[in-house]
C-alpha cells in the first residue's frame, strides 16, 4: 500500500501568528484518516496547504508522490475537496454546477453526464437537478458540494467538517456515502469536531492543538491510553438542584457532569462509586432509573489532550 | 507537460471559466450599472444639446462604453468569487490562477465587444453613422477591450469581497481619463500640458483609433494607436498579474481564527 499524503515539517505563519507548527504525518492509500482539533488549532490551514490553496511557510507536502508546490496540477487532478463552506455557484442550477466542475477537471462530456446522474441519484438530488443552488437547503447544498468533489472520480477526498450543522438525514446520507467511497478504495482525509463521527469512521486520527500534532493513533488505542478516565452514568426518579453537589462527595469521583436527566460521574474506580450510589438512594429515598459504566471515549481523549478538562 | 502544452491547457481552462462566468456575471447589477448604464448616461449628459455631427460624437460614445464595460467585469467577478468562496473551489481544481485571470479577461472582452457591436449597429441603422475603415474598427475593438479588461483585472487584485470598493478606486482613474483623452475635448483643441497628459492615457489611443474607423481622420496614425494600446495591454497584464500574486493569500481569506 502506497502513501497518499505525506506532510513533512509543514508550517504556516500568518504574519507573526504561527498557525501550523512543523507538523509531519503520513496517510496511507485507502485509509480513513481523521484530523481533530479545537477551533483555530490549524486544521483548515493544514487542508489548505495540502490542497495547494495556501503556500506553506516551511516544509513540504506530497500527494500520491507529487509535490503539491511544484507539481500542483498533477496532484490536484487526484483529489476532491469538500471545504468548510458550501461554495457552490448559487445562480447556477445543481446540474450546471456539477457539469462546470467536470469540465474543469477535464472529464469528457459523456462521462460527466453519466457520473453526474449517478452522483445526484446517490445523494438524493436528482429531482432538484434543474433547481438553482440558491434555493437548496444547507444540507442539500452540502450534498451538492460533495457531488462536485466526486465528479472526476478522485483517489483522495479532503472533507472539512462535512456534516457540521446538518440534520440527521443529511448527516447519515453523507456518512454512508463517505464510508462507501472509502470501502471502494478512496482515501479520506476528514476534519471534524464530532468525536463520534471520527470514532465510527476513522481508521486513525490525529489530534492537532495550537498548530502542533499532539497524537496520531487508532481511536481504540487512543482510548486505551487514558483508561483511568472511566465514568458511571446514572439517572434517578427524582431530580433536585442539590443533587450534583451530593454526587461530587462520592468517593473517588473527581468530576460530575449533568447530561440531560442523567449525571456522569468520572472516576478511576466505578465499583466504589456504584456501592456509594446504592447507599445514597437508600438514604434519600430515591430510585435508580438507569445505571451504566462507560469506558473512556474519543471525546475524553480529545479533551484531555487539548486541555478541555480544566 | 511542455511549455506549449501548458499554454494550450491554460487557455482551454480559461475558456471553460469564461464561458461559465458569462452566464453568472453578465447580468449582475454592478456589471450592468458600471459597465453600461453609467457610461451611457455620462455620454448623454455631455452630448445632449451639443450641436455636433453624429459622426463626431459617436466614436466618443463607443470609446466611453469600451472603457467602462470592459473594465467593470473583472472588478465585479473577483470580489464576488472571493465572497462566495467559489474562487477557492476553482483554485483547488487543476487549473492555474493565471487561467482564472485570463478567463476574466476573455469574459470582459466578449462583454464589451458585444455591447459595442450592438451600439455600432444601432448607430448605423438609426443614427446614420457609417464605418469607413472596418478593419481599424475591428482592431480598435479587440485591442481596446483587451487593454481595459486588463486594467480592470489589475484593479480587481485589491483583496476585497465588495465590487463597490474596487469600482470607487477605478472611477478615480476612469473619470479623469475622460477629460484628458480627447473624448470630451478634442486633442487638437488641447493646450500643451493637456496634450502631454493625453499621451499618457490609454483611452486617447482607443478614442483616436475608433475615430479613424468612423471618420478616416485621427490625431495620431492608426499604427501609433495600435502600438500604444498593445503596450498598455502588456503593461496592465504584467503588472496586474504581479499584484494578483502578491495579494493572493489575502484574496483567498487565508487568515486563521485567533487562538
Amino acid at each position: 500500500m502506497g502513501i497518499a499524503i505525506r506532510a513533512c515539517e509543514l508550517t504556516k505563519y500568518y504574519g507573526t501568528l504561527l498557525a501550523v507548527d512543523h507538523i509531519s504525518f503520513e496517510v496511507m492509500e485507502g485509509e480513513f484518516f481523521g484530523f481533530l482539533g479545537p477551533n483555530g488549532a490549524g486544521k483548515t490551514t493544514t487542508i489548505r496547504m495540502l490542497t495547494g490553496l495556501t503556500r506553506p511557510s516551511e516544509g513540504e507536502a506530497y500527494v500520491f508522490g507529487y509535490n503539491i508546490l511544484k507539481e500542483t496540477l498533477q496532484a490536484q487532478r487526484l483529489f476532491g475537496v469538500v471545504p468548510e463552506v458550501s461554495n457552490v455557484y448559487t445562480d447556477l442550477t445543481v446540474w450546471d454546477n456539477l457539469m462546470f466542475m467536470g469540465e474543469l477537471y477535464g472529464v469528457s462530456k459523456s462521462e460527466r453526464i453519466e457520473r453526474g446522474e449517478r452522483l445526484l441519484k446517490l445523494l438524493g438530488l436528482l429531482e432538484r437537478r434543474n433547481d438553482r443552488a440558491k434555493g437548496l437547503s444547507k444540507g442539500l447544498k452540502r450534498r451538492l458540494v460533495i457531488a462536485m468533489a466526486l465528479i472526476h472520480n478522485p483517489k483522495l477526498l479532503f472533507l472539512d467538517e462535512p456534516t457540521s450543522g446538518l440534520d440527521v438525514r443529511s448527516t447519515r446520507t453523507i456518512r454512508n456515502l463517505i464510508r462507501k467511497l472509502n470501502s471502494e478504495g478512496v482515501t479520506v482525509f476528514l476534519t471534524t469536531h464530532n468525536m463520534e463521527e471520527a470514532n465510527v469512521l476513522c481508521d486513525r486520527v490525529a489530534i492537532i492543538y495550537k498548530g502542533k500534532i499532539v497524537t496520531i493513533d487508532t481511536p481504540e488505542r487512543l482510548k486505551q491510553t487514558i483508561q483511568s478516565i472511566q465514568s458511571v452514568v446514572v439517572s434517578f426518579n427524582n431530580f433536585s438542584k442539590t443533587m450534583r453537589e451530593d454526587l461530587k462527595k462520592a468517593p473517588t469521583v473527581y468530576e460530575v457532569r449533568r447530561e440531560g436527566d442523567k449525571f456522569r460521574l468520572y472516576t478511576p474506580d466505578p465499583h466504589t462509586v456504584i456501592e456509594w450510589l446504592c447507599s445514597y438512594v437508600k438514604r434519600k429515598g430515591l430510585k435508580i432509573i438507569s445505571l451504566n459504566t462507560v469506558g473512556p471515549s474519543l471525546e475524553d481523549v480529545y479533551l484531555k489532550l487539548t486541555g478541555g478538562w480544566a | 507537460m511542455n511549455v506549449l502544452g501548458r499554454i494550450i491547457y491554460d487557455l482551454k481552462s480559461a475558456l471553460v471559466i469564461s464561458k461559465r462566468y458569462m452566464r453568472i456575471y453578465y447580468t449582475r447589477p454592478s456589471t450592468v450599472m458600471f459597465g453600461l448604464m453609467f457610461p451611457f448616461f455620462l455620454f448623454l449628459s455631455w452630448a445632449v444639446g451639443k450641436n455636433a455631427p453624429m459622426n463626431r460624437l459617436f466614436p466618443s460614445l463607443v470609446a466611453i462604453i469600451f472603457l467602462f464595460s470592459s473594465s467593470s467585469v473583472g472588478p465585479t467577478i473577483l470580489p464576488l468569487e472571493r465572497r462566495l468562496k467559489t474562487l477557492e473551489r476553482l483554485l483547488v481544481a487543476p487549473i492555474s490562477y493565471l487561467s482564472i485571470l485570463l478567463g476574466i479577461i476573455i469574459c470582459s472582452i466578449v462583454y464589451s465587444v458585444f455591447i459595442s457591436t450592438v451600439l455600432v449597429l444601432f448607430g448605423i441603422i438609426f443614427l446614420g453613422v457609417w464605418v469607413l475603415n472596418p478593419f481599424h474598427l475591428l482592431i480598435g475593438f479587440l485591442l481596446s477591450a483587451f487593454c481595459f479588461a486588463s486594467m480592470g483585472m489589475m484593479y480587481a487584485s485589491y483583496p476585497t469581497e465588495y465590487p463597490g470598493d474596487i469600482m470607487i478606486a477605478l472611477n478615480f482613474t476612469r473619470l479623469p481619463l475622460l477629460f484628458i483623452s480627447g473624448v470630451f475635448i478634442p486633442l487638437e483643441n488641447m493646450i500643451s500640458w493637456q496634450r502631454f497628459l493625453a499621451i499618457l492615457s490609454p483611452l486617447t489611443y482607443c478614442n483616436d483609433l475608433i475615430k479613424y474607423a468612423f471618420t478616416s481622420t485621427s490625431y495620431f496614425t492608426p499604427l501609433i494607436n495600435i502600438l500604444a494600446l498593445t503596450a498598455y495591454s502588456i503593461f496592465f497584464v504584467i503588472v496586474g498579474t504581479k499584484i494578483h500574486f502578491k495579494f493572493y493569500e489575502k484574496g483567498i481569506s487565508g487568515k486563521p481564527r485567533q487562538r
